[in-house]
């Protein structure tokens, strides 16, 4: 039994203690999260450090698969896995008071526990099970300010999340009839007799469906704006960072491994290219700081679909792209709205009166847009050259379309970037420093990630090459069959 | 011709409640509707995961010391479905609960009024003027209301 299992098992663990403990002794429950978090990442970190990138598993319980669940750690898995508590530790609710406190606390690590479930489950029931805990513990996350519009943009949520998960539920039905397994290694395995029909397009299509509620995937995403809205700025940039690219990371698993046909890639292009364009469109109108953000992250999601639509290890790594450029870039300008939440009206001014955190969202707007140097163009290269490559006319429909949202994308950031500098009276508060230095830091990473793109660039190639052969995935579940897996 | 039997009149049962649970969630107007509509669905699906483990004639799948085994049923659905049926319950409470509050805030439960009012006190908070509200464009920008003192995001 290897210690990955820590990653899950402490958070969640801790989420349960976190309310006697605060009874008992206040000031030790204070620290329980974070150390947790801690533990978690320096697992994780080990695990990288010592096993390198060859994959592994877990049999959980010593059950072996695949009657047994296994967790699956490769390359991949841990990237996300490792995201999940350094992301927790970067947007804890330090600032939280009171009964609050314990309550939001407990959520976010029950929150975050489940969430490197997702990450790392190679089982599909299993991966529904996380999938239902990171949704209660949303839920619960969105409605932590606790005004009446946050309650009612909790429920619009949660039954949008309900109806999804009760795709998946159906989804799974499907693939058990067809099958008689949830393994994913062993579905793997069956699915090229048992699900490229018909059925097993329908299962995909409901999947994707469920888990999109999380990933923001058009048509269920109508709950984005309400919630990011509405729920602190922190909880905004978790949900909108670190759970969708976990959804996203479930959807690229099923379709690797699971459903591997044309239609089934041609559904999420379709998806995608309609979500980009609803989200941007209605991101340029939007009138508000933190609903620009908010829209705009539906579209940047969109673009992670229509990326990974490619197919191949090189959709992998559009995708693996844009993912990761979002998880840097959107949870900092989160961080920086938490202050400026009003109309973005009355935001003129507001560069002058902090000039530093004005410089950030300068510098996050440029690479959301793609200008050179910074990784967002790298990212947009990359999936216009696939797209490109695939050259069907669905494939130059959506570059057509991203290149029009890109001239979208630069109106509306730089608009807002010449009013932050406009002189002005009344310009609001400066963000808060705990907010400054989160958006700092994440910004230092971006402009690391810029200095060292070649490096970086190799790496992700080399987790998409992995990620993208299910061969890898079923030898390494199943080591005993070789004949699966080719000589090399 | 899909043959008349007792598992397509199973099948038939699961997927209409899944069917019928699913279209009220959508259709109906009333909050408190659609999660009951949910209820439903929920059960349909519970019926369409206990059947694709269905087998005919056969027992539950317990296994006793020295009886020769019989035909079972697949316990892996009926597993999942417990799993399934407790999650269930759970984001029900929670859905139920939630609405409550959010009764008690605005004193409705319709689908479009509780979207309106809350879009209204969104933009109110946020000093827009709402793109729901009933006002003509002339009317000029809405009363800002004393919310937003109340704090920074409101």
């Amino acid at each position: 039994m290897s210690s990955v299992v820590l990653a899950i098992v402490l958070p969640l663990l801790a989420a349960f203690l976190l309310q006697p403990l605060d009874r008992v002794a206040p000031s030790l429950a204070r620290l329980l999260g974070p150390a947790t978090l801690l533990v978690a990442a320096w697992v994780l970190a080990e695990t990288w450090l010592t096993r390198g990138s060859v994959p592994f598993t877990v049999a959980l319980g010593g059950f072996a698969p695949p009657l047994g669940i296994v967790l699956y750690v490769d390359a991949l898995a841990l990237l996300f896995a490792l995201a999940v508590p350094v992301f927790g530790l970067l947007f804890w609710p330090w600032s939280a008071a009171g009964e609050d406190r314990v309550r939001e606390q407990a959520l976010t690590l029950l929150l975050l526990a489940a969430a490197a479930g997702l990450a790392l489950s190679g089982d599909l029931f299993n991966i529904y099970v996380f999938y239902e805990l990171v949704a209660v513990a949303s839920f619960g996350l969105a409605a932590a300010k606790g005004t009446a519009r946050a309650q009612v943009a909790a429920v619009r949520y949660l039954l949008i999340g309900a109806f999804g998960s009760l795709l998946i539920l159906i989804g799974i039905a499907i693939v058990y009839t067809k099958t008689g397994t949830l393994n994913l290694a062993q579905l793997a395995q069956l699915a090229p007799g048992t699900l490229d029909g018909p059925a097993g397009l329908a299962a995909f299509a409901l999947m994707l469906i469920g888990f999109g509620v999380k990933a923001e995937l058009f048509p269920v995403n109508t709950w984005v704006p309400e919630v990011y809205a509405t729920a602190p700025a922190r909880v905004s940039a978790l949900l909108a960072g670190l759970i969708s690219k976990l959804a996203v990371l479930v959807v690229i698993r099923l379709l690797v491994l699971v459903f591997d046909q044309p239609s089934a890639a041609q559904l999420m292009l379709v998806l995608g290219i309609l979500g980009t364009l609803a989200g941007e469109l209605a991101a340029w109108r939007a009138r508000d700081f933190p609903r620009m953000l908010a829209l705009s992250s539906i579209g940047q999601l969109g673009m992670v679909f229509i990326a990974f639509s490619i197919g191949g290890e090189l959709g992998l790594l559009a995708a693996l792209g844009v993912a990761l450029h979002h998880l840097l870039v959107k949870p900092a300008l989160f961080a920086l709205s938490n202050r400026w939440s009003g109309s973005l009206e009355a935001l003129a001014g507001a560069g002058r009166r902090s000039p530093l955190s004005a410089a950030l969202f300068v510098l996050f707007a440029l690479s959301l847009v793609g200008v050179p140097p910074l990784p967002g163009f790298w990212v947009k290269l990359l999936v216009l050259v696939g797209l490109a490559q695939q050259g069907e006319a669905l494939h130059l429909a959506a570059m057509a379309v991203i290149l029009a949202v890109t001239v979208l994308e630069a109106n509306y950031l730089f608009r807002l970037a010449l009013r932050l500098y406009r002189r002005a009276d009344g310009a609001p508060e400066p963000p808060a420093r705990l907010d400054l230095a989160t958006a700092g830091l994440l910004g230092a990473g971006l402009i690391a990630v810029t200095l060292t793109i070649t490096p970086v660039g190799e790496g992700l190639r080399q987790i998409a090459a992995q990620g993208a052969d299910a061969s890898v995935y079923v030898g390494t579940v199943f080591p005993q069959p070789v004949a699966l897996r080719d000589g090399s | 011709m899909i043959p008349f039997t007792l598992e397509t009149v199973l099948y038939a049962g699961a997927i209409g409640l899944t069917a019928i649970g699913a279209v009220g969630m959508v259709m109906s107007n009333h909050m408190f509707r659609m999660v009951l509509a949910l209820v439903v669905a929920e059960a349909g699906v519970n019926l369409l995961l206990i059947l694709s483990g269905y087998r005919g004639g056969a027992v539950a799948p317990i296994l006793e010391a020295g009886a020769a085994p019989l035909p079972m049923v697949d316990p892996v659905p009926q597993a999942l479905v417990l799993t399934a049926i407790v999650i269930g319950v759970g984001v029900q409470a929670l859905a139920v609960g939630l609405l409550i509050r959010a009764y008690q805030a605005y004193g409705t439960l319709d689908v479009r009024e509780l979207r309106r009012r809350m879009e209204d006190d969104l933009c109110a908070a946020a000093g827009v003027t709402s793109p729901t509200s009933l006002h003509a464009p002339g009317d000029g920008p809405l009363p800002v209301p004393e919310a937003q003192a109340q704090g920074v995001r409101g």
